[in-house]
């Protein structure tokens, strides 16, 4: 077995690609929007709730894509519920990096995060796609 | 008989290895094949020692450039069987070819309400631009449906055609399915008096083609799946139909006279070949034709036949996996999933033990979209590809279902 596909596919991933986390619609909620993967045809639709003060209280999605996509996605939607919507644009950017293959300077993640397990698409460049697409859902769906 | 050890000699890229560790198994021939050193020796050539600008100076680099260039032309002529050279119009890509069929034939030919026919699993290169003809000039884009084998559905594609049809523009050789569209879909527009372009990306670079008896009256393909270099297509077009349709793009080498009032352009194909061309590519282009007839069409398309049979064989001895539209028609390309798993898991696991497949929509989402599909992954063949490899293939994808299971 390789490494690379055992740094790639960690346990974690494997278990939030098969049984994603906060898998459904978000009722009600104010914020939503769809990603898409065109290389693959991949896709979600996220919705989100926030609240006066600026937390997301609540944050769903559905969608098919491969383990990559749905599990993060699922981890997306833990780490978010119950943020302030300026730390989760914050973690968007250390999230941005960790997949492009770079973990310097990173301000909010560390590796104790669940999503510090999508470390490993830093290997497969094609794949970074996979991986931020629910997270542009959720840049997109807070310009609407 | 084709001698595969001695061929993969001419591939220098079969060397590399994947990762620093893994021997290469290009498995992605589909998608764009592999050069033999002849093809990068002789364009390396042509700029150290021929190159200048085509049909624009009479000083000796223009003659033999010029030369060269057209040269290549017949060489395409030849490859194809057309009656003419005139027939034969170089492109950037065979995305281009048919951009140039649909912008020039429709301006000629399409009024509110005429119709065009497709087939669900043409490639979005046989799909947009028609969609843009569409929006221009308000006709209708008809899609023929395709059956669970890969074939288009002939009585559904005879029951499209009617006095409102201006043109058909199909693939030849599925790159989703591998099925080569049958012999009587085109005779049926023949009959039918119906222009028909067929999309020769794949069968081109798998079957021997023959322009005349296919009774095609436009067939485009691409450089870069014939062992030839990138920035070279090919578009075919009957004579009589292609001198009567108006120029694509304007620009130097398609003039005949310019004065200030205007211009009058010159004759085929330089009409349709505006601007300096790829012509570096294009001559690329004739010496993967020439590598191609050495080792004789007919021959190479039996043993990439054979390999697509005992590659379907294995794969149907797997009850891990679905065949995209199981057939006996298929060649070269052999499209499928992984039940449970996603192509993108399958592509990047036999990634890392060397073997490049393809995984996603192939540029056909109407069909994933018929199909149910989000995405395959696909396996395709190409002259220096052996039986070994499909057994190192088969046995990488029992060891990701057994990877992914857990």
């Amino acid at each position: 077995m390789n490494d690379l596909i055992k740094e790639l596919y960690q346990e974690i991933i494997l278990d939030h690609g098969q049984d994603p986390r906060n898998f459904g619609e978000c009722n009600p909620h104010n914020k939503s929007a769809d990603g898409h993967n065109p290389l693959c045809g991949d896709n979600l639709k996220l919705t989100f709730f926030v609240n006066q003060d600026d937390i997301i209280e609540d944050i769903k999605f559905t969608g098919e894509g491969c383990a990559i996509s749905l599990a993060s996605a699922s981890l997306m939607t833990e780490k978010l519920k119950g943020l302030e919507i300026s730390v989760a644009e914050e973690i968007f950017r250390d999230f941005a990096k960790l997949v492009s293959g770079s973990n310097d300077d990173l301000k909010i993640l560390n590796e104790e995060d669940s999503l510090y397990a999508l470390k490993g698409v830093g290997g497969f460049p094609m794949r970074v796609k996979c991986a931020t697409m629910a997270w542009h859902a959720f840049k997109e769906a807070l310009k609407n | 008989m084709i001698d595969v050890q001695k061929i993969r000699d001419d591939f220098p890229i079969l060397n590399k290895k994947i990762l620093n560790k893994k021997n290469l198994i290009y498995l992605d021939t589909a998608a764009s094949a592999q050069k033999p050193q002849v093809v990068t020796d002789e364009i390396n050539s042509f700029y150290s020692n021929n190159y200048a600008n085509v049909s624009r100076g009479v000083h000796t680099l223009s003659v033999e450039s010029t030369f060269k260039y057209e040269d290549a032309r017949k060489r395409v002529q030849k490859f194809i069987n057309a009656e003419s050279e005139r027939e034969i119009i170089f492109t950037k890509s065979a995305t281009e070819s048919i951009n140039l069929i649909a912008n020039t034939f429709a301006e000629k030919h399409i009024n509110e309400g005429d119709e065009i026919i497709l087939s669900v699993m043409e490639h979005h290169s046989n799909i947009i631009p028609w969609f843009l003809i569409r929006d221009k000039y308000k006709c209708k884009i008809l899609f023929a449906n395709i059956d669970n084998d890969g074939n288009i559905n002939e009585e559904h594609f005879e029951s499209l055609i009617n006095e409102k049809t201006k043109l058909v523009s199909i693939t030849h050789l599925s790159n989703v399915f591998g099925t080569i569209t049958n012999q009587k879909i085109i005779n049926l527009c023949n009959n039918a008096g119906i222009p028909i372009l067929l999309d020769g990306c794949q069968s081109a670079a798998h079957i021997p083609i023959d322009v005349k008896a296919l009774g095609c009256d436009f067939y485009v393909f691409s450089g870069h799946k014939l062992y030839g270099p990138t920035g070279i297509g090919v578009l075919f077009g009957k004579e009589k139909l292609i001198e009567k349709l108006p120029p694509y793009q304007g620009g130097g080498g398609m003039i005949a006279d310019v004065s200030t009032e205007g211009a009058t352009y010159t004759d085929l194909p330089a009409k349709f070949e505006a601007g300096t061309p790829p012509l570096v590519q294009a001559y690329g282009l004739g010496v993967a034709i020439d590598y191609v007839n050495k080792l004789e069409m007919s021959k190479i398309s039996e043993y990439e036949l054979e390999l697509t049979k005992y590659a379907l064989n294995k794969m149907q001895e797997l009850d891990f996996i679905d065949i995209h539209g199981e057939n006996n028609n298929k060649h070269s390309i052999i499209s499928f999933n992984l039940k449970k798993i996603h192509s993108h898991e399958v592509s990047s696991y036999l990634d890392v033990e060397g073997i490049a497949i393809r995984a996603g929509h192939h540029c056909c989402q109407p069909l994933m979209k018929q199909m149910k599909l989000n995405a395959t992954a696909r396996v395709s063949f190409g002259i220096y590809n052996t039986i070994e490899e499909i057994d190192a293939f088969i046995s990488a994808l029992k060891n990701c279902r057994d990877f992914f299971k857990k």
